[in-house]
């Protein structure tokens, strides 16, 4: 095992064939973990004035009358072979709805990252540059607040106190109003792609509240993170030496320092995915975000099993995945670390 | 030189204000580097005195490179910042041609330190220069600090991490890191405490070469007597945070006129002969928080008298000139007694 290319290949390779396992194991967990609790749903999907007829087609179709075993058979044969099931309200596939909803999530999740990592880790290493001082307490109470503050509070309070400022009031928080053809279902990136600069900004201005609520949580571990690192770093002799180089303290601290301390910083932030992405089924439906997350509590409440082990499963797929890249990151930052 | 714990490292980073400052603090005197007093200049200017114009090399080579860059791109940041200076891009003291010469026996008056002569950022010059990148030209010089230090391959060298490299080579290159900068000053704080015995040599034997090449005042701290012996043309001698005595490394190793001095250079075996127990000096050094009233040393002194024990202790006087010349200072209110001291 070493650092060259072939051996990033073969590392990729193996933690992948490790998703197998990781998504049999959720999939098993949901699947009876719904079906246990809800043995028929059949009464509940077909209304209180369906006829007697409809709720036993229902049940035929959807075999809730063979044993659990046989009924897994079933749905792991339907999943392998591309059919999801469908949603027992308008009877649409399930995988089509799921992937034209997770980009809208991929991008609230991108953009939270991003001010988690432009905002977050600079604001770590301004508390760490200024340890115990003024500058160091003011974002210990930033971060602090972040983290004590329950997800959909946030969402509420920024909805409320900041959406009318921004002129995005009342359920007004869907993109579904920007007139862009819809390519890669990302309200911002669709907008660019159109070259349209009005849709633009009003595709950001739509997402930074719901981002900015997202990121809230998880910033506080960014920010703390960072600081905690930096403290470490900062008194190494490697940072005396940039300092007598001649290099001006933005550069000894960012270029030098921080570089080090991201290492630690990386790998927490993987961790962070999971929280991220559960962070999403009450953020996107405070804001009427049309993404994974909302889908995820409709499915939920409208006892939707394929909806809900679909949603699951992709968000077993993000978290296996950001923690990939920040394993593969963790590697491209440290040099001393090998592949394997 | 000095023992461990007597404030050698703390003065030698207190010079380019190394020292974090929320705790350390500098309360009195003047830190006089080419006519300019370091402590008037604010902080955040201190950048343009360091690297081109005092260069430092740490202790301990495991720490001192940054692990996450390649060495040759740690080498040539410090050459880019010299050459930018050089060009006047970026702000740099401005060298005093003037300067002060220590060895005639003078010092600078209060009058004569100046403040803050800085080249500032030169805006047009940065716009026109901005043309082709230096990298080649960079490169090149960096190879060459390379092979001043000895270092054969440089070509290979440059392109590893430090985590690839062992002490001495780490310390080699730590070497041609600050002297890229082409510093007026130099300091080395142990740059050879850290390695081992035969590295040891090859490191000194280095530097010692070096000094006749590049021409750049050095301050070499340092525990080992022999080294400062075999390197040094001046000593100054540091007991619990004080300089006890300083002066021409001939009269230091010949003749010391401080007691302390005397005792140290006591506990040097001889290799000759078998001397049995080496002498050694009763007591051990004060507690830097609680230091003894008048002379530091006067606890531990066989010469301490009543006039040692109140306040003020003894100055740092000029004795008159030996017969090495030069400047020889000492701290005790009796340095006539030292050479007879028992």
């Amino acid at each position: 095992m070493g650092r060259s290319r072939s051996d990033l290949v073969v590392f990729i390779a193996k933690r992948l064939a490790q998703l197998v396992p990781v998504l049999l194991g959720v999939i098993v967990i949901t699947f009876f973990f719904t079906h246990i609790a809800v043995s028929n749903p059949c009464a509940i999907w077909s209304g209180p004035k369906a006829s007697p007829s409809t709720i036993a087609a229902c049940v035929k179709n959807n075999h809730f009358n063979d044993s659990l075993p046989v009924q897994f058979y079933y749905y792991l044969a339907g999943l392998v072979s591309g059919n999801w099931g469908t949603d027992p309200l308008f009877h649409s596939p399930v995988l089509s709805v799921l992937l034209t909803d997770f980009p809208a999530t991929l991008e609230l999740v991108l953009a939270a990252t991003f001010l988690m990592v432009f905002i977050g880790i600079p604001l770590g290493v301004v508390a760490a540059a200024s340890n115990g001082r003024i500058a160091d307490h003011l974002v210990r109470i930033f971060y602090l607040s972040g983290w004590a503050t329950p997800t959909y509070i946030a969402g509420v309070v920024l909805a409320i106190g900041l959406g009318p400022l921004l002129g995005v009031s009342g359920g007004d928080f869907s993109t579904t109003s920007s007139p862009v053809p819809a390519i890669t279902h990302m309200s911002v990136l669709d907008a660019i792609i159109a070259l349209n600069p009005g849709a633009t900004v009003d595709a950001i201005v739509h997402l930074i509240l719901p981002a900015v609520a997202l990121a809230f949580i998880n910033m506080g571990i960014a920010t703390r993170m960072t600081r905690t690192s930096m403290l470490e770093i900062l008194p190494l002799e490697f940072v005396k030496t940039a300092r007598m180089k001649g290099l001006g303290e933005f550069w000894v601290l960012y270029k030098h320092a921080l570089r080090n301390a991201l290492i630690t910083t990386t790998t927490v932030l993987g961790v962070t995915a999971g929280t991220m992405v559960s962070g999403t089924v009450v953020i996107e439906s405070v804001f009427v975000w049309p993404g994974l997350g909302r889908y995820a509590y409709e499915a939920i409440t409208e006892y939707d099993f394929a909806g809900t082990i679909g949603v699951v499963i992709f968000f077993a797929i993000v978290v296996v995945a950001a923690n990939l890249i920040a394993d593969i990151l963790y590697g491209v930052l440290d040099p001393r670390v090998e592949w394997r | 030189m000095g023992e461990t714990g007597c404030g050698k490292s703390t003065l030698g980073h207190s010079i380019p204000r190394l020292l974090p400052e929320p705790p350390a603090k500098v309360t009195s005197g003047k830190i006089v580097f080419q006519g300019t007093d370091l402590l008037k200049i604010p902080k955040w200017r201190m950048p343009g005195v360091r690297g081109t114009g005092i260069g430092m090399i740490f202790q301990e080579p495991i720490n001192s490179l940054n692990p996450a860059y390649r060495v040759g791109d740690q080498i040539a940041e410090s050459v880019r910042i010299r050459k930018l200076r050089e060009r006047g891009i970026m702000p740099a003291l401005k060298p005093d041609v003037k300067g002060f010469d220590y060895s005639k026996r003078e010092l600078p008056k209060a009058s004569e330190v100046v403040t803050g002569p800085f080249i500032p950022p030169n805006v047009t010059q940065t716009l026109k220069t901005r043309g082709p990148p230096m990298t080649k030209e960079i490169h090149q010089e960096v190879l060459d600090f390379l092979r001043l230090v000895r270092i054969n391959d440089p070509e290979r060298i440059v392109n590893l991490f430090p985590h690839e490299l062992s002490g001495g080579m780490r310390q080699r290159i730590m070497i041609a890191m600050a002297l890229s900068g082409k510093p007026a000053l130099l300091i080395a704080d142990e740059p050879t405490s850290a390695l081992d015995v035969t590295i040891q040599a090859q490191v000194l034997t280095l530097m010692k070469e070096l000094m006749e090449e590049v021409r750049t005042s050095i301050m070499f701290i340092s525990h080992d007597l022999g080294v400062i012996a075999e390197m040094a043309d001046d000593v100054g001698v540091m007991y619990a945070g004080h300089m006890v005595e300083f002066g021409p490394v001939a009269e230091i190793f010949e003749s010391p006129r401080h007691p302390y001095t005397k005792a140290l250079l006591r506990s040097i075996p001889n290799r000759y002969k078998d001397e049995g127990v080496l002498p050694s000096l009763s007591g051990s050094v004060p507690n830097l928080s609680k230091l003894p009233v008048g002379c530091t040393f006067n606890p531990r002194c066989p010469l301490a008298r009543d006039v040692c024990r109140v306040k003020p202790g003894p100055p740092f006087a000029l004795l008159p000139p030996g017969p090495a010349g030069g400047m020889h200072r000492t701290a005790c209110f009796f340095p006539d007694e030292v050479p007879s001291m028992p």
